[in-house]
């Protein structure tokens, strides 16, 4: 399968838009304008490259590391950045902050503040998309220590057994040795190497690839989400990745990886970067200038929400 | 010897006079080996990785291994690394940790420890932020411990790692840097004795856990003008009823402060026993200072607005003393 020329700047672009996104986060971070968030930086290639495969009617599931996931789906940039600035314009009007954020239009359905919280609800997604006769699809992200949990496992059985349209993405952090929240555990949290070891047993097929080159993740998502759409059933995924920081100095960092190689191939000149690299900016300034614009939440919004009008 | 130390270091040094004294303790949850987290700091240098393990991010696994291994005479304190999360394990706490005594006969007994952080940080949203000791104090077969200050986080949580009982022991995250007078020594404080913070005749405040400290700077703001006592039960499983009804005889009035939410929570508990038991000494009806039923809301102004505070105390107080 060979990319055309449009395609690969899309998946790179992706991949810089998430990076700026979460750079302006840390710049309002440090502006005092937002609190804490986890940030998704080093997987940007797993988000854009499963994302490609999707349309709007299909929906993710994500994690406590959101945006990556929720911008590639295409949630709305402004409406994101207000939520975690706890703006009355956000996503979920402040009431959520970045662990919480969907954006139901776009299919992001959507972060979780629990580990492996998301993971059954997105396969009630693809159970809604079965009954409905569609070819949609789900996408579960989790990590390598959410992929323990009771829930998560739970799930891959389930999906197993109702053959549902749906892929588990699986993205490990620590993929050289193991750590929790940066500490580094003295029992290992996971007694195997790949965690696609565990598909066999629960009767789906799985895969472990590393998950900083973008057109490799393209390639084994693409498969894995037609199998889903034909209604072949679940499958496993892993993606070994490495959490960065703001800069691409890394090795593994899936921009830089993929910025030398299309600029190789002559898909990528400097300019072409600094025009995409540009515009993207632009687009994460004016989420910036809208989040921190934008009004607080009124105090009587706080009693609103809690159940829905009508019945 | 008494000198100031933190709320989370007298919790790390219950822990640490437990696991010198009695080598059946054990520790474990998730990152309570990790170097900067306060409460369990140098716990897993001084007695191994084997008595102070990291668990992984399975809170039913992990919870039901401590009921498990209490229940075979090993002393578990087990960490949740927030409430929020036990509510991922709910089985093994609810129906297996808290029943397993009763529906044995008694034949069997769960000298389990439960380590839970809790309540609004400001910004945490509903799964990073609430208090759900109500929920915990509804099922019969635990004790609920919600300590208020450092003196009384060390004495009650070596009386919870003493008891033959399942106990959940919360630890609010805002007290965690709170300063106080700890003895060096070992000792307990037990159960079922409430503290009685201020003395006062015209109204009884009764509050937990970080919402004693709100309760406390009502008094002295009403000071001179309303004579309040501020009684913190400390335990709400067992619960101090008696002090309770005891000072409401004297005051005539009630005052409820609770973090948690409102409904069918430990406010509504206070305010049922006095109705039972203590109805006939009172002279206003009774009020409640709780989260109004509303999931923690993610903006701070938010948050704040629902939350009780000192203010919100002083207004209830002066309603029901007109
Ligand atoms: C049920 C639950 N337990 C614990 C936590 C606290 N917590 C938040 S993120 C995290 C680590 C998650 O690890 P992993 O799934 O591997 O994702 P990573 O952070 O490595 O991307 C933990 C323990 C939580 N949010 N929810």
């Amino acid at each position: 399968m060979k990319l055309g020329d449009d395609k690969r700047l899309d998946l790179y672009r992706v991949m810089v838009r998430i990076r700026t996104f979460e750079n302006g986060v840390r710049q309002l971070i440090n502006d005092g304008k937002v609190g804490y968030v986890s940030f998704y930086t080093g997987g940007e290639a797993v988000a854009a490259a499963v994302s490609a495969h999707l349309v709007k009617e299909d929906q993710i599931g994500s994690t406590h590391r959101p945006l990556g996931h929720l911008i590639a789906k295409g949630a709305d940039l402004k409406r994101m950045m207000a939520e975690i600035a706890g703006k009355a314009t956000g996503t979920n009007k402040g009431k959520g902050g970045a662990y919480h954020i969907f954006d139901k239009e776009v299919g992001a359905l959507g972060a979780n503040g629990i580990v492996g919280g998301s993971v059954p609800m997105a396969a009630g997604y693809a159970l809604a998309n079965q009954l409905k006769d569609t070819d949609n699809v789900s996408i579960s992200y989790f990590g390598e220590g959410a992929s323990n949990q009771g829930g998560v496992q739970e799930t891959l059985n389930l999906a197993a057994c109702w053959k549902l349209p749906m892929v588990f993405v699986c993205e490990n952090s620590s993929p050289e040795e193991q750590t929790m929240l940066g500490h580094k555990i003295d029992y290992p949290q996971l007694s195997i190497t790949d965690i696609s070891q565990r598909a066999p047993a629960y009767g789906m097929p799985g895969e472990s690839h590393p998950g900083w080159d973008v057109e490799e993740v393209y390639k084994i998502a693409g498969e894995a989400i037609q199998r889903a759409r034909r209604g072949e059933g679940p499958t496993l995924l892993e993606f070994k990745i490495h959490r960065l920081n703001a800069d691409e100095d890394s090795p593994h960092c899936p921009i830089k990886c993929y910025r030398d190689k299309l600029m190789m191939d002559g898909v990528l000149s400097k300019e072409l970067d600094d025009k995409i690299r540009s515009e993207e900016a632009a687009k994460v300034k004016e989420a910036m200038d809208f989040a921190v614009g934008s009004p607080e939440p009124e105090l009587v919004d706080a009693y609103s929400d809690i159940f829905v009008e009508g019945a | 010897m008494s000198r100031t130390i933190t709320y989370a270091e007298a919790i790390c040094e219950a822990q640490r006079d437990a696991l010198r004294s009695d080598p059946s303790v054990i520790l474990f949850g998730e990152n309570v080996a990790a170097p900067w987290r306060p409460a369990t700091k140098g716990l897993k240098d001084e007695f191994g990785k084997e008595r102070v393990r990291d668990a992984p991010i399975t809170e039913t696994a992990f919870i039901g291994a401590g009921v498990g291994a209490a229940i075979m005479g090993i002393k578990p304190i087990v960490e949740l690394m927030l409430i929020d999360f036990g509510l991922v394990a709910m089985d093994q706490i609810l129906n297996q940790m808290a029943k397993t005594t009763y529906m044995t006969g008694g034949n069997v007994n769960v000298p389990m420890v439960l380590r839970a952080i809790y309540g609004a940080r400001g910004g945490g949203a509903a799964t990073h932020s609430e208090c759900l000791y109500g929920i915990y104090a509804h099922m019969p077969g635990m004790k609920v411990v919600v300590p208020s200050n450092p003196y009384d986080a060390k004495g009650l949580l070596t009386t919870a790692i003493n008891d033959p009982n399942p106990v959940v022991f919360f630890e609010h995250i805002r007290l965690s840097n709170m300063e106080g007078e700890v003895p060096e020594e070992s000792y307990s404080i037990p159960f079922g004795v409430a503290n009685t913070l201020r003395e006062g005749t015209d109204v009884t405040v009764v509050a937990v856990g970080r919402m004693v400290q709100e309760a406390l700077k009502a008094a002295d703001e009403l000071k001179g003008k309303i004579s309040v006592e501020v009684i913190d039960p400390r335990t709400l499983v067992p619960l101090d009823e008696e002090a309770i009804l005891r000072s409401v005889q004297k005051t005539g009035r009630l005052v409820v402060v609770d973090e948690d939410y409102e409904r069918c929570g430990f406010s509504a508990e206070v305010a049922a026993v006095v109705a039972e038991k203590g109805f006939h000494n009172l002279k206003a009806p009774v009020a409640r200072v709780a989260n109004p039923n509303v999931p923690l809301p993610f903006n701070k102004t938010l948050e704040n607005h629902v939350l009780p505070d000192a203010e919100k105390i002083v207004r209830a107080i002066k309603n029901v003393v007109k």
